[in-house]
This record gives C-alpha cells, sequence and structure tokens, in this order.
C-alpha cells in the first residue's frame, strides 16, 4: 500500500473507521472517502445552518448586519434566512421576549424540523437583561421557554459576536459526531501508511 | 451683577397658554381646580365631570385648535388615593408640534389636561369621540394604571395579553409567581 501517492483525497480515506475494517482496493482508495454517515451528516448540517427570519428587537438589527454585506454570515453557510419554521434549523432569538409572545415562539421552536439549534442573543433573551429586574412583561432567561444551545452575550452583540456565537455552535454540532476533521484526517493519515 | 438668568428650563408662561386657561376658566367657571402655566410643559387640572366639556372648548376654540390628543398617561398617587389622567394636546393647525423636551417657544400650541379620580373607582369619561386617535391612548391607559374610560367602545388591553393580571404600573402591584407556567422572580428576589 506504500506505492500509493500522496494525493488530498488519500488523506479522508478511512475516515472514522477502525484500522482492522479498513480493506479496499487500492484504486477504490484513490476515488472513494470512507466515513461514518453521523459525520457526514453533520458536516452537512453545521455548515449550511439555515436561520429562521425572526427578530424580537433590537438584537434583531445586529443580526440583519451580520447577514447583510459587510460581516456576511454566508462564509459561513448560515446566511440563509428562511421565513419559515419548517425550512429552518437555527432561531436564533434576537431580542427582549415577552411573556406574550412565549408561546408563540415556543409554537415555532416546535414548527422547526429536527434537528434544531437555539442561539439565546443579547442579554434580554440570557436572562431579562436590563428588565429583568423591574420588567413586570418580560421572561427572565429564554431557556425558560425554549432548551438553548449558544449564549451570546453584550447589548446588543456586535455582529463579530454573533459570527462567534454561530462558530460555537458549528464545533458544537462537531463535536456531537465524536471527531473533528483534524482527527480524521490525522487518523486517515496512519491508515494510509499501514 | 444684577443680571438676570434666563433659565431654560423655566420658560415664562407665553400667551396661547394663558389663553387656553382664560378659555376654560370663562366657559366652565367651576371646572378649573389647579393650574401651572410656566415651565416646559404648561398644565391645566379640571373636574373629571368638566373633562369633555373642556376638551371640546381647547379643540374647538379658533385660536387655539388643539386638534391632536397627542398622548394620554396615567400618574398613579398612593398617598393621596388618586389616580390622574394627563391629556396631551397641541395643535396641527397653528403650528406642528415641538418635540418633548425642546424649549418652549411663543404660541407653541402645548397644553395638558389633568383630571384626578379616587384610586378604587378610576372611571373617567371617554375622549374618543372628541379625538379619534384617542381610542388606543385609553386602551393603553386603562392596561397599564387601570383607568376605566366609560362611554366608549369595548375596552381592552392594547399591550399585555388579555389574561393578565391586573395593571402593572399600579405602585401596590404584585409580581405573579409565574405566567402561563413561566416562573418570574419578582424585584425582591433578585
Amino acid at each position: 500500500m506504500s506505492d500509493v501517492p500522496e494525493t488530498g483525497l488519500s488523506d479522508l480515506r478511512g475516515a472514522g473507521l477502525p484500522e482492522s475494517e479498513f480493506i479496499l482496493d487500492p484504486e477504490l482508495q484513490e476515488s472513494v472517502i470512507l466515513s461514518t454517515v453521523q459525520w457526514v451528516k453533520d458536516w452537512g448540517r453545521r455548515n449550511a445552518l439555515w436561520p429562521m427570519a425572526f427578530g424580537l428587537a433590537c438584537c434583531a438589527m445586529e443580526m440583519m448586519a451580520t447577514a447583510a454585506t459587510k460581516y456576511d454570515l454566508d462564509r459561513f453557510g448560515a446566511g440563509v434566512f428562511r421565513a419559515s419554521p419548517r425550512q429552518s434549523d437555527l432561531m436564533i432569538v434576537a431580542g427582549t421576549l415577552s411573556h406574550k409572545m412565549a408561546p408563540r415562539l415556543r409554537r415555532l421552536w416546535e414548527q422547526m424540523p429536527d434537528p434544531k439549534y437555539v442561539i439565546a442573543m443579547g442579554a434580554c433573551v440570557i436572562g431579562g437583561g436590563p428588565y429583568s429586574k423591574f420588567g413586570y412583561h418580560v421572561v427572565q432567561g429564554v431557556d425558560l421557554i425554549v432548551p438553548v444551545d449558544v449564549y451570546l452575550p453584550g447589548c446588543p452583540p456586535r455582529p463579530e459576536a454573533l459570527i462567534d456565537g454561530i462558530r460555537k455552535l458549528q464545533l458544537r454540532i462537531e463535536k456531537r459526531s465524536g471527531e473533528s476533521l483534524q482527527t480524521i484526517l490525522d487518523k486517515s493519515k496512519g491508515v494510509g501508511a499501514a | 451683577m444684577a443680571e438676570t438668568v434666563d433659565t431654560p428650563d423655566t420658560p415664562p408662561s407665553d400667551p396661547q397658554t394663558e389663553r387656553a386657561l382664560e378659555v376654560v376658566r370663562s366657559a366652565l367657571p367651576e371646572a378649573v381646580v389647579a393650574s401651572e402655566l410656566s415651565g416646559r410643559h404648561p398644565w391645566i387640572q379640571v373636574r373629571v365631570e368638566d373633562l369633555r366639556a373642556a376638551c371640546r372648548l381647547l379643540r374647538d376654540e379658533p385660536t387655539l385648535q388643539m386638534d391632536c390628543c397627542h398622548l394620554i398617561s396615567g400618574v398613579d398617587w398612593p398617598e393621596a388615593a388618586e389616580i390622574e389622567v394627563v391629556y396631551h394636546l397641541c395643535s396641527y393647525s397653528l403650528k406642528p408640534p415641538a418635540a418633548y423636551g425642546r424649549r418652549a417657544e411663543k404660541n407653541d400650541p402645548w397644553i395638558a389636561l389633568k383630571v384626578r379620580v379616587p384610586r378604587d373607582q378610576a372611571e373617567v369619561p371617554t375622549v374618543m369621540d372628541i379625538w379619534t386617535g384617542a381610542d388606543w391612548h385609553e386602551r393603553e391607559t386603562w392596561d397599564l394604571v387601570g383607568v376605566r374610560f366609560t362611554g366608549r367602545r369595548e375596552l381592552r388591553r392594547v399591550l399585555l395579553p388579555d389574561d393578565w393580571p391586573g395593571h402593572p404600573l399600579r405602585k401596590d402591584w404584585e409580581f405573579p409567581a409565574s405566567y402561563h407556567g413561566v416562573p418570574i422572580i419578582p424585584p425582591e428576589g433578585l
């Protein structure tokens, strides 16, 4: 096997599989990438997050700025804002959540197909923010309504912070599949040498 | 230095607000309870039973033409056991209204009309038929301060959910322990 030329593709051979199970025709090794289905699915998920166009207050302005030309969320594959919960897998809760809105938010979240992720953007969403103490109408944290994956502090957070939050979420999805891309690449190198 | 300093916070009362007071006083001699004509925002307090008549006067008087009910606000005074309702009136016909916080100028057609009602029986006649735009202002004042406006169409909440407990801007309003299963930590608990 040592006479197999080092190409980019061969780096990915046998990704995520134990060494002993990696038995392939040398010709196939050049054109086939082996991995677990879960890893490939998560790879697709984390690089094509479709957020829901759902803004509640001023944080939504920063969310729009993040999606617009200057910060260009599309660079991270998360710029396709959908107008329907049924087409989206990421809910960025951007802005003050009032008690009147809470049941609607829960309903929208329930309408999203699995797997779905939630980013709590801004102080109000994390714990009520400036309304936490005397604001009778504000829910003291969106995690009382829906499970949250990433908490993003700030009032409001800058677009860079939102990008960071989305990167954190992508890393989280990546970790969920067990192995990072780098680990898989490292492993497959060892397999190729065997 | 015997120079007089003109403080921007308390401009002298201008002829227009004095005119407003004069109009109300001459037509309804018993109505005016108190008034403050100097300052940023001059006001006249009238009796509740004369409120609608005073509103009509200010709107129909050719030299005032208060054709816009800009805002209705409610103030809770627990010590006096009274609720105050303030009608902020201005005139678009005579001059576009100045923004809040700007120093009042001569002939600035701004006036506030106040009424006070007992706290446990806060009922004020509607002005919706005088200024149609007062509709949502009255609904908001009912929603947050709990002033019941009588003689108008259905009075329901405008901001808070329909089943919200009480009127939260009253000073003695208690935070509920939860709303629809969502727990609320009261201010003392934080």
